[in-house]
């Protein structure tokens, strides 16, 4: 099989994964030195699809060709795919070629499960210590972890990656039982386990050897299963706790050729993915727990974003004023950010706060009208009821139309 | 600059011509120390006359403040008093050479008010929330935005081999300023590989060492034949997901002129007309769906993953909500038939994640403890009363959570199992937790219970404190009291095993 082949599958059957930040390896360059390669910590978009997501990273799975036979997945042992498989060469060799013409910032591999968890993950590895020991590339490397590899074999692949993974893919142990039959929450967890216990070492003894200096992340399916938002952000906490998590993935599920029944045959809404990584992010960013997004079961609002709805269902913390507040609740009200909110602390320093300040720092002014008072406004007495609010600030309709042709599909 | 210092041409009613930082910094210097206000200045782009007189390209520094070799200035600007030269500090300075890449025709004069207002004291000017300082943080930020756009987008295509140096070219046309900076990000990034950008006014050589400057150059790197840009192609059309169609965002990211220089920009169309015409259901490219494809003959017996921790039966337990959110159970541990069992409260952090009980710092506290008390770890059997760890979310931690009543009723199982296999004659608990558990009551406080020995159950039971709670106390003579409890308690177990605690099997103190 040609290369192209190859690509064009192996790609494919990588699509599904929506991990593609390169950011946060510590940085690195090649001045004066044989190979190639930079980071600068920051992490670069070299292109986007029609999808609207980023290409930042060499994408692809190594193989998938797998014997496990995970229902949501289209590489599956009972799907019927055109299945390909890379040598460690061509990998080496095509994300230099890719690097050097500047179309990525590194590589992220991933595999099918061949013979056996520890063969895979011996095989990740060894693109990994190729690129780096025999190519001297010091270009980014995120590595799938396969949670049953051998912890010697996680070891090694912090060693050459700069971050590591492991999906969970499904928010709750009886999705996992179900849809998954030959993976177990419990791998994933202690293998996630052993990543945290190795990243907590190099934190404790700075001279330890490297270890994916850019941490781990994983990737949850949302609308493969039943679970609600409720539930997965709740996982999504107990994740980010426990294993010092940089990221959750929630990827909305793609159907897949020749569905099985197990899974639904219609995607969920595009948007409720997105109203998961703004809630995502509320957590990560802000503070928030998930049992403050989403004190009850159920899904997040479609019509109105995470933080909105809080507020809605928190009016007696508002308004609030701009110029006594601390900046954890400033960036709590709906329509500014956390940068804005750090500016009007540093702006607060000169002089009193007023509602012109807002419209300079460009923050949604109809969002957080009925939220603050500043020096020289008061929201109007009498406020209006959340609901009425909430009418009047829901994302207008065509924005929902995100997708469309789904739609029509 | 010929003709003197900036303030003295200004006087002079001349313009000032500037065409780079260094040369606006120190005009703006020399300005500033002769309080000329931003109204007096013209600024101009340096004439052919400039350049010719030599000073751009003197490695000189233009002269800050008239010096007894330069002319004698006119008296006006003699007489002007000098100030110190203004402080500025350095983020400020890095904002406003950032800025000064912006493409605006006033640009020299507009940085030039803005420092002056930032030395009148009006130290809000770097603020968005001032009218100059949006304009000046726009600025920064349209340069940012280009050079993090060129970083992206330049594409680089290969030249053969025998073509020699440069093996890489591309062509941008920038927006603003940022040739040189962007040109330094790439040779981090390229090693000893050599290249070249060209943008319409200037153009960068890296032979692999050092940077040149090689001036505008005629486009040609379109022209250039590359396999590596149809693999490339290929790759781009097949990582997108027809099923997930959004071009409007992939627009928002990259704007039509960004596109033109993008190769993957002339199958975009072909790519959004196919994923729209087809109502795509599935995610797959459609050249991979036509081909023939396969499945994997393994039984799914042979596809279980041999895995080297079996799941105990305690890892499956469900009976109650702690293992949602712990990464696994941690049983007990130790001799079979040790005579002393130690039962704390749950597991912690590092217990979780490593699946042993007491290996964080309490146990490592719990060793001195023995260690004190003449007691050998390694004879007793330590275990928890919930082998769960329960925790809550404070920031980016697990905050240790004292496990509820109905928690502690639900994992008395595992207790009560361990028990009767391990058959201990003393029992420690360590703190309030363990105590209720062993006694299956709460009406026993771990105040009245410390340091004295209970019959239960036909055993020995003695109450101490919880190494934690060592940890936890403030004061340091607080501490080596509550040290000191612990080691008493593990000495009072120690001696209750010469006793036999089958006298009387009702539960109570001594
Ligand atoms: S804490 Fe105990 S009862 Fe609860 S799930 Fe864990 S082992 Fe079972």
């Amino acid at each position: 099989m040609e290369l192209k082949d190859k690509l064009e599958i192996l790609a494919d059957a990588a699509k599904y994964d929506a991990s593609c930040a390169s950011s946060g390896a510590p940085k690195r360059d090649s001045v004066d030195k044989d190979g190639l390669g930079a980071t600068t910590g920051m992490g670069i978009c070299h292109s986007y699809t029609p999808d609207g997501r980023c290409v930042s990273l060499l994408k692809i799975l190594l193989t998938n060709f797998c014997v496990y036979d995970c229902q949501y997945c289209v590489n599956r042992r009972s799907s019927n795919v055109p299945r390909a498989r890379f040598s460690v060469d061509e990998v080496v060799k095509l994300t230099q070629d890719f690097y050097l013409r500047n179309y990525i910032d590194g590589l992220f591999l991933s595999s099918g499960i061949i013979q056996s968890s520890d063969y895979t993950m011996e095989q990740l590895v060894e693109v990994a210590r190729r690129l780096r020991e025999e190519h001297q590339f010091r270009g980014y490397i995120h590595l799938k972890t396969i949670p049953d590899a051998d912890p010697r074999l996680i070891e090694l692949a912090g060693k050459y990656a700069d971050r590591l993974s492991v999906n969970i893919e499904l928010p709750t142990q009886d999705s996992v039982t179900r849809l998954a039959p030959e993976k177990n929450v419990h791998t994933i967890k202690l293998a996630m386990g052993s990543i945290r216990t190795k990243l907590d070492e190099k934190d404790d003894h700075p001279k330890a050897p490297v270890f994916a200096p850019a941490g781990q992340s994983t990737q949850m399916i949302v609308g493969a299963d039943a679970s609600d938002d409720h539930t997965i952000l709740s996982t999504s906490q107990t994740l980010y706790g426990s294993y010092k998590l940089k990221r959750v993935y929630y990827s909305a599920f793609s159907p897949i050729p020749q569905s099985p029944s197990s899974v639904p045959s219609a995607p969920p809404p595009l948007l409720r993915e997105h109203r998961l990584y703004q809630a995502d992010f509320l957590m990560r960013g802000y503070g928030f727990t998930a049992g403050e997004i989403m004190p009850e079961a159920g899904n997040l609002a479609l019509d109105i974003d995470p933080k909105l709805a809080w507020a809605l269902a928190n009016r007696a913390h508002f308004p609030l004023d701009l110029n006594r507040a601390d900046e954890a609740m400033i960036a709590r009200v709906p329509g500014i950010g956390l940068r804005s909110a750090k500016r009007l602390i540093d702006l607060r320093r000169l002089r009193r706060i007023r509602w012109e300040d807002l419209s300079r720092l460009r923050c949604s002014l109809k969002k957080l009208a009925p939220f603050v008072v500043t020096a020289d406004y008061k929201p109007a007495q009498g406020m209006a009821s959340s609901e009425h609010l909430r009418r009047n600030m829901a994302d207008a309709p065509q924005q929902m139309n995100l997708w469309p042709e789904l739609q029509a599909a | 600059m010929s003709g003197g210092s900036a303030a003295q041409r200004v006087l002079q009613g001349q313009a000032l011509p500037v065409e780079n930082f260094a040369q606006w910094r120190d005009a703006a210097r020399d300005l500033l120390m002769h309080g000329v206000a931003p109204e007096q200045v013209t600024w101009g782009a340096p004439q052919r006359d400039d350049l010719l007189a030599g000073d751009l390209f003197s490695s000189a520094p233009p002269p800050a403040a008239p010096s007894h070799n330069v002319p004698t200035p006119p008296a006006s600007a003699q007489d002007a008093p000098t100030r110190p030269a203004p402080h500025i500090p350095r983020s400020f300075m890095e904002m406003l050479q950032s800025a000064a890449c912006c493409r605006v025709p006033d640009r020299w004069a507009f940085l030039y008010r803005v420092i002056w207002r930032w030395t009148q004291g009006e130290h809000d000017v770097q603020s968005p929330a001032d009218e100059d300082g949006a304009r000046l943080n726009g600025m920064v930020k349209a340069v940012r935005r280009e050079e993090h756009d060129m970083h992206a987008y330049i594409r680089f295509r290969e030249r053969p081999i025998e073509a020699g140096a440069p093996r890489f070219v591309a062509w941008y046309e920038p927006r603003h300023d940022v040739l040189p900076q962007v040109a330094e990000h790439f040779a981090r990034r390229m090693g000893k590989v050599s290249w070249m950008i060209a943008t319409p006014e200037a153009s960068v050589l890296w032979d692999g060492q050092t940077l040149h400057e090689t001036g505008p150059l005629a486009h040609n790197a379109q022209e250039l034949e590359d396999d590596g840009e149809a693999l490339w192609l290929t790759y781009y059309r097949s990582i997108f997901n027809p099923a997930r169609l959004n071009a409007g965002i992939m627009h928002q990211h990259i704007t039509s002129d960004r596109w033109k220089h993008l190769p993957e920009a002339k199958i975009v169309p072909h790519m959004i007309g196919e994923a729209s015409r087809g109502a795509r259901k599935v995610g797959q490219y459609e050249a991979v769906g036509q081909r023939k494809g396969t499945t994997i003959p393994i039984a799914p017996e042979d596809a279980q993953p041999e895995r080297h921790q079996h799941p105990s039966k305690l890892d499956e337990c469900r009976r109650c909500e702690l293992y949602q959110f712990a990464t696994q159970a941690v049983p007990g541990e130790g001799p079979k038939h040790a005579q002393i069992m130690l039962v704390g409260e749950q597991p912690g952090d590092q217990e979780d994640l490593a699946g042993h009980p007491f290996v964080g710092p309490a146990g490592q506290l719990l060793d001195q403890v023995c260690e004190a008390a003449g007691l050998d770890r390694s004879t007793v059997y330590v275990t928890n009363a919930v082998k769960h760890f329960k925790w809550e979310p404070r920031g980016k931690r697990r905050l240790h959570k004292t496990p509820g009543q109905r928690e502690i009723e639900a994992c008395h199982y595992w207790y009560e199992k361990e028990l009767a296999s391990v058959k201990p004659t003393v029992i420690v608990a360590l703190g309030a937790t363990a105590l209720k558990s062993v006694l299956g009551t709460a009406t026993v406080t771990l105040r009245d219970s410390l340091g004295k020995p209970m019959r239960h159950d036909g055993r020995w039971v003695v109450t101490t404190y919880h190494p934690s709670y060592v940890l936890r106390v403030p004061g340091e003579d607080a501490k080596h009291e509550a040290f000191s409890i612990m080691v008493q308690g593990l000495k009072l177990a120690r001696e209750l095993l010469d006793r036999p605690p089958e006298e009387s099997s009702e539960p109570g103190l001594l």
